[in-house]
């Protein structure tokens, strides 16, 4: 007799769109992606040279510390600005979050392809007010750099 | 059967700190919850445990600002995590009534009397009486103000629920 209760594991994406539930004015989208997971992850997790051509507003991404699976990034901007990033990075799971921005992205296999999850957004004060209005008008900024990953999957 | 061994603690300034916008303070703390809420969510909602644990994560983490006291995120955590995983578990018309004749003798390759085996047989609100008293330890009165039901409900509930375990395990 198998005496173990049963025990219910979530997975990195269930839990960026907990995260993104949980997280007012954020834009998050998901797309399963035709590649293994091997693949992707190699490229989305690749922040230094992968996150600028996912989020065409970053002109660059620079890791400047690395404690195990914590991370400090700087970005600069197209129009000049900068800012600094703490991050978490593991297989199948980032977060990052600087002074206004958030950002994740999220990762696991499914069938023979990959369920990859981004999740973008501001942390202003009162945002959560504007929430209802926000969350459907911003989608689209989720799905672009999920398709940029993916044309970039595609070229290589 | 063995209560389930407690929690990893929890700082409450990651508590704080997440109550106070700071995502990576939220993430931190979504892993610290999510194999707690996966453990109360499993046997409870069963084959339906990944959505009960992922619905609940969603309630506790957009009313964590009411959480008054980070030090009681446990139990607090766990009222909402039953609560969901028997709403879903419920939503998918998977419950069978508890109908214990059945229940599968040990051994038998088609049937193996699994603990898996024995919550299938039982409404998700018998699953839930099982999870509080034999895995959280909670006493009826605790329990049933958790289910909103009286004590001699849960007690009903909890006797049914061994009796189909000790069938189970009998043969």
């Amino acid at each position: 007799m198998n005496q173990d209760w049963p025990v219910t594991e979530l997975d990195p994406v269930r839990r960026m769109r907990v995260l993104a539930a949980a997280t007012p004015g954020v834009a998050y989208a998901e797309k399963l992606i035709p590649a293994p997971f091997s693949a992707v992850w190699e490229t989305a997790s690749d922040l230094e040279h992968e996150l600028p051509r996912m989020v065409t507003d970053l002109r660059s991404f620079e890791i400047t510390s690395v404690r195990g699976e914590r991370m400090t990034g700087h970005a600069r901007g197209r129009l000049g600005q900068r800012a600094r990033f703490d991050v978490v990075l593991r297989p199948g799971w980032c977060v990052m979050q600087s002074r206004f921005l958030i950002g994740g992205m999220a990762a696991v296999p499914e069938g023979e392809g990959t369920r990859f999850a981004f999740l973008g957004g501001l942390r202003l004060p009162g945002i959560r007010l504007l929430d209802p209005v926000l969350r459907p008008a911003i989608r689209p900024l989720a799905r672009r750099p999920i398709s940029r990953l993916e044309h970039r999957l595609q070229a290589r | 059967m063995a209560p389930m061994t407690a929690p990893p603690e929890i700082d409450p300034a990651l508590v704080r700190a997440a109550q106070r916008g700071d995502r990576m303070a939220v993430a931190d703390l979504l892993d610290a919850l999510a194999p707690y809420v996966g453990r109360v969510c499993g046997p409870i909602a069963l084959q339906d445990g990944p959505d009960a644990a992922q619905e609940a994560l969603i309630v506790i983490f957009r009313n964590l600002g009411g959480l008054r006291e980070p030090g009681a995120i446990y139990g607090w955590a766990r009222a909402i995590a039953v609560r969901e995983a028997v709403r879903v578990a419920r939503r998918t018309a998977r419950a069978i009534p508890a109908e214990l004749a059945d229940v599968p003798a040990p051994g038998d390759p088609q049937l193996a009397a699994d603990i898996r085996d024995v919550l299938a047989r039982l409404t998700p609100e018998h699953r839930a009486v099982l999870v509080l008293r034999d895995l959280e330890g909670l006493d009826e009165q605790a329990a049933g103000a958790l289910l909103a039901v009286p004590a001699a409900t849960v007690r009903s509930r909890l006797s049914r629920a061994r009796r189909s375990f000790r069938k189970a395990w009998s043969g």
